[in-house]
């Protein structure tokens, strides 16, 4: 018999031989880099959507602007992302879509007199 | 476990929630990714469509995550990720009408430091061991692959195969005394 497989008393240990067969796999590196492609185009179209937002809230919402308490709050959100896996989360377009916002919401400011 | 119903996409929510929502999201992926993958792997038979359908089930673990979290009370997402991956799996052969196109094959698990006759006879005991896997009923072969693939306990099953905890506990019973009686029949 061999080290591997074993019959006790005639029967096979299935169990013992499941768990050599069925051992975990690491996922191949390219699977990983993929669906962080995959999962940054996600999170870009959430940037964007985000940026889509602020447009919006510049052109219907001037006057609640007005109150920094209203437009602080998107930029110390975007700001909130410290993500501890970057690959996965795509820091740069964290760091892009806090300075469009900080840039659109600067211009709104600017337009409303602030 | 969750549809798509009654859910929050991602990207409609206050920034804010988005970040922890993404951090969180992470941490699941980097703590699961392997499980998914292996339960993938020997769902399907091949790296290939094992790494499509772990793909896809992250996907649909993101979209799907931030309700996920509010309904787990705390309880680990495990058997819920596994649960997506289950069903696309069982939608991928649904689609494409077909079994696992090439056999199951297993990761070479002899350790090198064993002598030439022993691996020989070892992996033909372990080839035999998955071939008779692959044959089993779908559920049977599901709950075998996540109890020593992944290691989750009946509990955890369970909740992956919709099932009660007793239930499952019955069918894991039945698959291994199945392998067993089939293993003896050689």
């Amino acid at each position: 018999m061999s080290e591997t497989g074993e019959k006790l008393g005639g029967s096979w240990d299935v169990e013992r031989l499941l768990g050599d067969a069925l051992r975990p796999i690491e996922p191949p590196e390219r699977l990983s880099g993929r669906l962080e492609d995959t999962l940054a185009a996600v999170t870009q179209a959430a940037v964007e959507e985000l940026s889509d937002w602020a447009e919006e809230l510049s052109e219907s919402e001037l006057r609640a602007l007005r109150d920094p308490r209203n437009w602080v709050r998107p930029v110390v959100a975007v700001g909130a992302g410290g993500i501890a896996t970057g690959a996965l989360l795509v820091l740069e377009l964290r760091r892009r879509s806090r300075q469009q916002a900080k840039g659109r919401l600067r211009s709104v400011a600017d337009r409303v007199g602030l | 476990m969750s549809d798509a119903t009654e859910n929050v996409e991602p990207g409609s929510l206050d920034p804010a929630a988005k970040a922890e929502l993404d951090r969180a999201f992470a941490e699941l992926y980097r703590d699961h990714l392997k499980d998914v993958y292996s339960y993938a792997y020997y769902r399907v038979g091949n790296r290939h469509d094992a790494e499509d359908l772990t793909e896809q089930a992250f996907l649909q673990a993101y979209r799907h995550f931030d309700r996920a979290r509010r309904e787990s009370d705390g309880r680990p997402l495990r058997p819920w990720l596994i649960r997506i991956a289950h069903n696309l799996a069982l939608n991928f052969y649904r689609d494409r009408s077909r079994r696992p196109q090439t056999p199951l094959e297993y990761a070479d698990p002899i350790p090198a430091q064993h002598g030439t006759e022993a691996v020989a006879e070892g992996r033909e005991e372990l080839r035999q061991v998955i071939e008779k896997l692959d044959n089993l009923p779908d559920d049977r072969r599901d709950a075998l692959i996540m109890r020593f693939a992944l290691g989750m306990d009946n509990r955890e099953i369970a909740r992956a195969l919709g099932r009660s905890d007793g239930a499952t506990k019955v069918l894991i019973h039945r698959a291994i005394k199945q392998l067993e009686e089939e293993m003896s029949d050689e």
